[in-house]
């Protein structure tokens, strides 16, 4: 009698719905046979179960996102204003014996040049139509003094930080290797900032975080050259 | 160099990078946000589904982790920390917006869900390997209880038992929510397969089944 009244999509369609009550179950990984040997029969329960395994196993590689670097530029921002970022020793220094590392009589001069140059840059850009301007004191001891006007610097300036690499350059051989080696990644490093914070000036020439930073890496890097100039000169 | 030490130096080096972010070391606090920005802002996108929100939270998960840093001890791992951390943030942000959330205290229904299928018709299944765009752009309309379980669980790796904790809800909740975001899943991409505006690109693709 419960034969004649089940049609057998009727049964199939009781069967279906077993499946999904043991679905969950099976797709949390517990033992639901029953499960298995149904989609093997059902084409239409092999479809379901093909679509949540297929769904899980792209779940689990879906690519990270890359959040915008103002992200970081933001919270930089913040934890410096609440004093959680304390003045640190530059990474470069951390990198060498700190008694031999600060000369004492670090060629000064250049030193005062560069604090001046860095002093300008924080100014905001009169020329805002010409941020190409700024290639020329692109990072590598490769600047173009000539065309050198960057957010109204004098060439001057920069030609101080050029010669203050050449110099260095020139004299570099005369360093013990792991030192001179230590200096050469610590300018690189720097040079690396130096290009990121030209490119988002450059992008955004009223930028004033970008150019904090790109005149803060100036600094370092003029720091740098000096500890090593220093040293060459012994 | 095995996984092992892989892993071991990894969690060394991190162990340094976090007591130097308890002295205030600003390359320090850049090379933490750099190790997790991305998982962590996955997780915000994927949880809000909308990019701005994602930066704030991100931004704000981070900011939390900062101020808070000096009182990491290692009892527990940073990573696990730090993510319970951000989906507290989303959460909090998802409650105080006061959007209408799948309530994750109903009772458990999912085992009487019907799965949809279409019988008698062409039925097929999904494309061999999932669009991962067209995945995280019908996560994204999922709606937000579902969301979080569904990113937590299946994209993220949390058991349930964590989730529950996480999310304040039981065990069973958690379950039921995630069965539930599984059909909805399917059905937004069985849909999006039926779009005619997409029967091109998928019947030219290799692979594709019917």
């Amino acid at each position: 009698m419960a034969d004649q009244e089940l049609e057998p999509s009727a049964r199939q369609r009781e069967a279906c719905r077993e499946f999904d009550r043991d679905l969950p179950a099976y797709l949390e990984g517990e033992e639901r046979p029953a499960v298995l040997t149904h989609a093997k029969e059902c084409p239409y329960c092999s479809v379901v179960l093909a679509d949540f395994e297929q769904i899980r196993l792209s779940s689990r590689h879906l690519p990270q996102e890359e959040p915008p670097a103002r992200v970081w530029a933001n919270i930089r921002a913040n934890l410096e204003a609440e004093g959680i970022i304390r003045e640190q020793v530059p990474a470069w220094q951390r990198w060498l014996p700190r008694p031999a590392l600060f000369p004492r009589s670090a060629p000064l001069g250049a030193l005062a040049a560069l604090a001046l140059f860095a002093a300008t840059l924080l100014i905001p850009p009169r020329n805002m139509e010409n941020p190409n301007g700024l290639k020329a004191l692109a990072p590598g001891g490769k600047i173009e003094a000539a065309s050198v006007v960057p957010f109204g610097v004098d060439d001057n300036l920069a030609r101080t930080l050029s010669e203050m690499e050449e110099t260095y350059l020139a004299r570099e051989d005369s360093l013990e290797p792991t030192l001179k080696d230590t200096y050469r990644r610590s300018l690189e490093s720097l040079d690396t900032s130096i290009q990121e914070c030209l490119q988002h000036c450059q992008k955004e020439p009223g930028n004033a975080l970008a150019r904090q930073y790109l005149v803060r890496a100036y600094q370092t890097k003029a720091e740098v050259l000096a500890s090593a100039l220093e040293f060459s000169g012994r | 160099m095995s996984a092992d030490k892989t892993t071991a130096s990894k969690a060394a080096s991190e162990t340094q990078l976090i007591a130097r972010a308890q002295q205030g070391d600003e390359a320090a606090f850049e090379a933490l946000f750099n190790t997790h920005k991305r998982r962590v802002y996955s997780l915000c996108l994927r949880m809000t589904g909308d990019t701005a929100e994602a930066e704030d939270l991100a931004q704000e998960a981070f900011l939390q982790l900062f101020r808070k840093i000096s009182t990491f001890r290692g009892e527990s791992a940073f990573t696990t920390w730090l993510h319970r951390l951000v989906v507290n943030v989303v959460l909090m942000h998802l409650r105080k917006k006061g959007l209408q959330q799948v309530s994750l205290d109903e009772p458990d229904a999912s085992q009487d869900e019907p799965v949809k299928r279409d019988y008698g018709d062409d039925d097929r299944r999904l494309l061999g390997s999932v669009d991962r765009i067209r995945l995280a752009k019908a996560i994204e309309s999922l709606p937000h209880g579902y969301r979080s379980v569904f990113s937590l669980h299946d994209v993220e790796g949390y058991e349930h038992n964590e989730i529950a904790q996480i999310m304040n809800c039981s065990i069973g909740n958690s379950k039921s929510q995630l069965h539930k975001a599984r059909l909805k899943l399917r059905e937004l991409l069985r849909a999006d397969d039926r779009n005619p505006s997409l029967e091109e690109s998928r019947t030219s693709r290799p692979g594709a089944e019917r």
